[in-house]
């Protein structure tokens, strides 16, 4: 670069000090030759990136409200339009911003800041109307402008322009080579530090609380975090999630798939920064807040639920601090149901779930450990004993193939084989695997004999198989990443059709066609296959991880006939109630599999219970 | 008990079938087909778990509504006219018989072994209309067959989605 | 009939009488108005009323997230917004260690002299009306709106750019926007003879303006007077070049002085300063294309964004003298308290009030203008 030191020009000579002739203005008659610089009337064309009036997208804008928030001026007000979409769980409200030109003072920081780009103003600047119609410089701006004329876009969003930090705050975890002999938590959560900066990056649109199945209060335990008062962030979190360390680790997050900043960027981590208020704030402090609200009166009433599992011990939650006495029944000798013999402990550790349920128990849940409903007591002493009883029993089932040869001995269910190692039961530890399924499950069931593998045999065997394509798969894309890199083998787009034995017997592998596609035109799942794309899998046991489903022998046979049922599922009304009066039912048993809903349908069960119980109450 | 009924009313089909040459009684065939179909899953519904039942349900349902297709075909004036027409007895072939031996629903079936039923019925049903459909000379007698065929592949398409839904259900 | 509580005015001796000098006077901007007490047509005493526009910028801002305040600064100077928005995000950004790319430095300084010509046409434009001559004024105006024309190429407003953010700007500039910087630097510096003509070397104004409103190097630096001003009393003192900003450090520019103190230099100061500030545009526009890089460091999300605990006093040159923020930040999402240390609340109102007195009233106007005061910078 030149030095700019060496341009420009020293001002001209001119002796302003001199008295100046009394001539000089005459000079300046020169002009009158010169023609008039006229003004056409019409609106000269405004510049490339003008800010003019608002454009919006309707179909880009999810009426988040970030442009209401930033507008310093208070020009702008969230108006609903009821025909619009309003899809909380894909984070879409049917609000659209209306702008006053009384107050806009056009410095498009809306648009600056607007998380779906949709907000951008136009080249156009001319309004005026007569008193009758001041009402008209309030206006909801759409793609075609102030007056349906299209005078092209102006001032818009540009990568410099974007006010939102789209990017995450990083967290630290273990590496691949320090985790895959172990079960230690793989995530190490955010610092105070980091947990204050990813805070940073909520616009508080609210999307989040919207989309979750229980309605947590994120924007408000983020802003608390923000604020550095984790036990309030505690406070907001257990509003309505008594589940909120597991639910800080595993949680499906919906919330973040809502989340307006991610329509852009990614979103802001939600899950972890719930993880983080619950591991900074003490297990004995957060019983305190828990239990800030004071003992409640004694209702005399029971209430029995049949497994202690998120959705059951939530109830329990709820209805215990509504004065219930709750017995809780669990089949097997640990709290916690699929978080606790489904999800291995790299991604929740037992002694965090535990935590959880110490809280619900300090409150005075009695749980029953190894007391199996239908075996060691009956649905119909249950039924006399109490005032109301919550089945919540889950989806321990691993659903078949029942591909051929699948009845072979080393084929395996994958739930079933979870339960083994987190129970630390002995089992035959296979040398290779195939494993039938793209899902969390199927992820689990790899990583964890991974590891166990790796421990024992010193490498990993294990092939995943999916119809799918990988990215289709419904396992988080983090575990699949992970599993990568803990050396599992991922082949997608495989559709099972046989395990191989050779001649002794022994399975030798899995047989798949190559899926052409998945779906059909209604997006039904409808895999085809090229059957001249066949591949053997090699591996001494097959784990068949592709679904489950409860099993609901438990009901006997006579209340299995009179209650209702839908489509394989128990009915239920929209409280949870099944069609017997005494009876209701939650979780994954009747939502399908996902702790969070499970934890929604929890407190679902146990306002219909409080409700049902005040007016038996009341009656007598 | 249920099983034995259909097994003798469906090997009796498929000589109808094979002995046949004229539409109409080729029609009839599929006819008495799909009512014995409708016949076997309705006295199935009792004998499954309450929890099961509705998928027994539909499967009766839509072999009910097969027949009602098949029926009003039958009665078609268009058709009417060709039911007379003979046409030479296609080659026998043992396609129906798979079918029929397909699966053995057991005592207490679960929906994914009636599911499976289900499908291996249809699919040999469409197997076995394809094939005759191929095995006669164009004319009306295939375009009946093709339509047969077509829609036993749709219905047995239906009950395939169906199956990846309840079974396949990915595992979260 | 008299209410009771009625009482008799006392007059002052009948060739002693108060004036109200403005607010809707063409030599005065905005709300602003002078009392002038006069005696005969010369003026004894002269009380500044501020206007009272209430629009408590001050106040506004300490409510407002960092960030709103952008919105709000440039109107605080109406005919010369750029230093107040460079001015505040320098602020922030010394409050927040936000260190801004060189290339946004560059555009900022560009931004900022234009605003210098801009606001000077304006002011020897309005100068000029007052003292009769309306065909300056024309001119000075119709020349700024050449100005106001790249401000909207730039940055998408004429007047109000806001188009600086802490941290940088908020677009790059768009393609061959330098090209026509240059064309329309060409046409003012044309122009400039033109002006000479007309209005600097007329014997008119020389005559109406020396003289008038004389302020000397003491008076000046205990009053407070900055900018043009204080360059008029002869003092070389320069915010630019004293305590440099920016990158004004690498440029080369002179700093223009006078001797007299009075109307006359005050307004030639200004008609020099045009001179270099269109040398230092074209610095500029020679050296932007070879500086790359981004043009903003981002900042956090501006609705959760704390600066920084601690204060800060940041001060740059503008068209009408020094201009200062005064920042403290508890470290929360909006500023704790904001000064403005503006030149013209000194010129207009301690200044002003002084050198009225024992001018003739036709004068007031003029000495005014020459100040080069802005009103709503006044009543902040």
């Amino acid at each position: 670069m030149s030095s700019p030191k060496t341009i420009g020009n020293k001002a001209p000579v001119l002796d302003y000090k001199s008295a100046g002739s009394l001539l000089n203005p005459l000079k300046n008659l020169q002009f009158l030759g010169r023609k008039a610089i006229t003004e056409p009337l019409q609106p000269r064309l405004a510049s490339l990136n003008y800010r003019g009036f608002h454009l919006n997208d309707w179909e880009a804008c999810v009426g988040c409200a970030s442009c209401q928030k930033i507008c310093d001026n208070a020009a702008i007000t969230m108006v609903e339009i009821p025909g619009l979409k309003n899809d909380p769980v894909k984070g879409i409200r049917n609000h659209r911003p209306a702008i006053d030109y009384g107050r806009c003072c056009w410095c498009a920081l809306c648009v600056d800041i607007c998380p779906s780009a949709s907000l951008s103003l136009s080249r156009e600047y001319v309004h005026t109307c007569d008193q009758e119609h001041i009402d008209s410089y309030f206006i909801l701006p759409d793609p075609n402008g102030m007056h349906k004329k299209h005078f092209g876009q102006g001032w818009q969003k540009t990568e410099h322009s974007d006010l939102l930090s789209l990017t995450r705050s990083a967290m630290a975890e273990l590496e691949p080579a320090n985790r895959d002999t172990n079960f230690n938590e793989i995530v190490h959560g955010f610092t105070p530090e980091q947990a204050v900066v990813e805070a940073s990056r909520c616009i508080q649109c609210g999307m989040c609380h919207d989309s979750c199945p229980t309605h947590m209060h994120a924007p408000e335990y983020i802003r608390a975090i923000w604020n550095g008062d984790v036990e309030e962030a505690v406070r907001q979190i257990y509003r309505t999630n008594p589940f909120a360390h597991v639910c800080g680790r595993v949680c499906t997050r919906r919330c973040e798939t809502a989340c307006s900043v991610g329509i852009r960027g990614e979103p802001i981590a939600i899950r972890w920064l719930k993880r983080y208020a619950m591991d900074q704030v003490s297990h004995d402090r957060i019983k305190q807040i828990v239990k800030e609200d004071g003992k409640p009166k004694a209702s005399g009433h029971k209430v029995a639920i049949i497994g202690a599992g998120p959705a059951g011990l939530t109830a329990a939650f709820d209805l215990i601090r509504s004065g219930h006495k709750v017995d809780v029944f669990e089949a097997l000798p640990h709290a916690g149901g699929m978080t606790r013999y489904g999800i291995p402990d790299y991604r929740l550790p037992f002694d965090t779930l535990q935590q959880d349920i110490d809280v619900i128990t300090s409150l005075g849940v009695k749980i029953h450990y190894n007391c199996r409903i239908g075996t060691d007591k009956t649905m119909a002493q249950l039924q006399k004993k109490y005032d109301a009883v919550v089945l919540a029993i889950g989806l321990s089932k691993g659903r078949q193939t029942r591909i051929p040869n699948s009845e072979h001995r080393h084929v395996y269910r994958a739930v079933d084989l979870l339960q083994k190692i987190s129970s630390g039961e002995e089992f035959e530890l296979p040398q290779s695997a195939v494993v039938i399924g793209g899902g969390n499950v199927a992820m689990d069931i790899a990583r964890s004999l991974a590891r166990l593998q790796k421990q024992q045999f010193g490498e990993v065997k294990i092939t995943v198989t999916a119809l799918e394509q990988q990215q289709h798969f419904m396992a988080d894309p983090d575990e699949i990443k992970e599993a990568l890199e803990e050396g599992i083998i991922i082949r997608d787009s495989c559709g099972p059709q046989g395990c191989e034995i050779d001649k002794s017997g022994k399975l030798i592998g899995l047989k798949t066609w190559k899926v052409v596609s998945i779906f059909d035109e209604e997006h039904r799942f409808s895999p085809r296959y090229d059957e001249t794309e066949e591949t053997i899998h090699a591996g001494d046991s097959v784990i068949e991880a592709i679904g489950q489903f409860a099993d609901t022998t438990l009901l006997g046979e006579q209340l299995t006939e009179k209650l209702e049922w839908n489509r394989g599922r128990i009915k239920i009304d929209p409280n949870g109630r099944t069609s017997e009066p005494w009876l209701w039912s939650a979780g994954d048993c009747v939502s399908g599999p996902d702790v969070v809903h499970a934890v929604a349908d929890g407190h679902r069960v146990a306002a219909s219970i409080q409700q049902q119980l005040t007016i038996k109450t009341n009656k007598s | 008990m249920a099983k034995e009924t259909k097994e003798t009313k469906e090997t009796g089909s498929r000589k109808l079938l094979r002995s046949k040459t004229s539409i109409a009684e080729i029609l009839d065939v599929a006819i008495q087909f799909e009512k014995t179909a409708h016949e076997f899953y309705t006295n199935l519904i009792p004998n499954v778990s309450k929890n099961l039942r509705y998928l027994v349900e539909e499967l009766a349902q839509e072999e009910q509504e097969h027949f009602r297709l098949f029926s009003e075909l039958r009665a078609n004036p268009e058709i009417e006219k060709q039911l007379s027409t003979m046409v030479p007895t296609p080659p026998s072939n043992t396609r129906f018989s798979l079918a029929i031996h397909a699966k053995d629903l057991g005592e207490s079936p679960d929906d994914q072994t009636i599911l499976q039923y289900a499908m291996a019925r249809e699919h040999a049903a469409m197997e076995q209309y394809g094939s005759l459909a191929e095995e006669v000379e164009a004319g009306p007698l295939r375009e009946l067959f093709t339509y047969l065929s077509l829609e036993e592949a749709e219905h047995r398409a239906e009950l395939e989605k169906l199956y990846y839904e309840i079974v396949h259900s990915g595992g979260v | 009939m008299r209410p009771e509580n009625y009482q008799a005015v006392n007059h002052p001796p009948s060739h002693e009488y108060e004036l109200n000098f403005g607010p809707n006077h063409p030599g005065i901007e905005g709300n602003y108005a002078l009392k002038v007490k006069l005696q005969g047509d010369i003026v004894i005493e002269a009380r500044a009323d501020g206007g009272y526009l209430h629009r408590g910028f001050e106040k506004l801002m300490e409510n407002r997230l960092w960030i709103q305040n952008i919105a709000l600064v440039p109107r605080i100077c109406v005919p010369d917004p750029v230093p107040m928005e460079v001015c505040y995000s320098l602020a922030v950004e010394d409050l927040d260690d936000i260190k801004v790319p060189e290339r946004a430095q560059w555009l900022r300084v560009l931004q900022l002299e234009l605003s210098r010509i801009a606001a000077h046409l304006f002011t020897f434009g309005g100068h000029a009306a007052t003292t009769g001559m309306y065909t300056p004024m024309y001119w000075g105006v119709t020349d700024r709106d050449l100005i106001l024309d790249l401000f909207e190429e730039l940055t998408g407003g004429r007047v109000y750019s806001i188009y600086n953010l802490p941290g940088g700007v908020r677009q790059d500039m768009p393609e061959g926007f330098l090209q026509r910087v240059t064309q329309t630097m060409d046409y003012i510096d044309g122009r400039l003879k033109d002006y000479d003509n007309l209005f600097f070397t007329n014997q008119i104004f020389i005559r109406r303006s020396k003289g008038v409103g004389v302020i000397n190097q003491q008076q000046a630096l205990e009053w407070g007077v900055t900018g043009p001003n204080l360059r008029a009393c002869g003092l070389a003192f320069d915010v630019r070049r004293d305590d440099s900003y920016l990158i004004y450090d690498q440029l080369d520019f002179d700093i223009p002085t006078e001797d007299a103190g009075d109307a006359w230099a005050r307004t030639l100061v200004r008609r020099m300063e045009l001179v270099e500030s269109i040398r230092i545009v074209r610095q500029v526009v020679q050296a932007l294309p070879d500086i790359k890089g981004p043009v903003r460091t981002p900042i956090p999300n501006p609705l959760a964004w704390r600066v920084k605990a601690g204060d800060s006093y940041t001060r740059v040159e503008s068209s009408k003298g020094e201009l200062a923020y005064y920042i403290v930040s508890n470290g929360e999402e909006k500023p704790y308290r904001v000064h403005i240390r503006g030149p013209s609340s000194m010129h207009a109102v301690q200044v002003l009030e002084k050198l009225s007195v024992g001018c003739r009233l036709e004068d007031v106007a003029q000495t005014m203008f020459s100040l080069d005061a802005c009103p709503p910078e006044v009543d902040r």
